[in-house]
């Protein structure tokens, strides 16, 4: 008489697959903040009426040390027509969003130029505001 | 004589506190990015070099300083300023006549120019910058 070998199961052990995903995603969000601009540190300008904006192709920012950021990496105010260009391709106007985010102490000087090599690469602009909290009444 | 009983150390279930981590961060990210971003949309014209100069004498012309607003010439506090650049451009009826071209101090602070840009566009302007070009003169 042949006796059955008893047939062993080879399971896979579900007990790390959540330390597994919180490292992929620490993994991923890492990468993302890579590719935003969140790093780049500006205070926005106050204004009355603003209004909610779509999401955009490019995002310009001058920071609190007044240097050019195009979507978080530091730019030179000359290389940013092309740069923009690139980006933006050929969607049609209208769509063309790209996102100035100017801290709110930078100075003609350094927000003019931006403004015209937006301009220049045919990038539909908006400026990234905060809106401005009418006084309370005492 | 008393037998003591062995005390029974009681831990929290730690292996679900990957998971809860995991669902936290799901949570934070989510409302991270749907924060929504608020400001203005501004129309300005594809940026030249040249504009004919008889063009440019017809058009409102606006100076931004720190301290003054100048309309036309004439030295306008910021309060004055809508109603008196509502009254000049009630008198334009062509869209080549509504082109207010503003020309800033290289000092004027951001704040102060986005109002005036704001109020340039809400009282039907068309809002085009004047900058001066650098020249660089490599002197050898």
């Amino acid at each position: 008489m042949k006796l059955p070998r008893k047939k062993l199961t080879a399971s896979i052990p579900s007990f790390a697959m959540g330390d597994i995903g919180f490292l992929l995603l620490i993994f991923f969000v890492i990468l993302a903040r890579a590719q935003d601009d969140s790093h780049v540190r500006w205070q926005p300008a106050k204004l009355k009426e603003v209004e909610m904006v779509a999401s955009p192709l490019a995002s310009v920012t001058i920071d609190t040390g007044f240097k050019n950021y195009l979507d978080g990496k530091e730019i030179s105010t000359d290389a940013l027509t092309a740069a923009l260009s690139q980006i933006l391709g050929d969607t049609p106007s209208g769509k063309r969003y790209v996102f100035l985010k100017v801290h709110k102490e930078a100075k003609a000087i350094h927000f003019e130029p931006i403004i015209a090599a937006i301009s220049e690469a045919g990038g539909d602009l908006v400026h990234i505001l905060e809106p401005e909290q009418p006084a309370s009444s005492q | 004589m008393k037998l003591q009983r062995g005390k029974l150390l009681i831990d929290p279930p730690a292996s679900a506190s990957s998971d809860i981590a995991f669902i936290l961060i799901i949570f934070f990210l989510v409302c991270a990015a749907v924060q929504p971003e608020t400001g203005i949309a501004q129309i300005l014209p594809k940026t030249e070099e040249k504009s004919e100069k008889q063009d440019q004498s017809k058009n409102i012309e606006v100076s931004i300083t720190p301290n003054s607003i100048v309309l036309n010439g004439s030295p306008l506090k910021l309060n004055e300023f809508p109603p008196k650049l509502t009254s000049a451009l009630s008198k334009k009826t062509r869209d080549e006549d509504r082109v207010v071209t503003v020309k800033s101090a290289p000092n004027t602070p951001y704040p102060l120019w986005i109002k005036v840009s704001q109020v340039i566009e809400q009282a039907g302007g068309i809002l085009t910058l004047e900058l001066e070009s650098d020249r660089v003169i490599n002197v050898e």
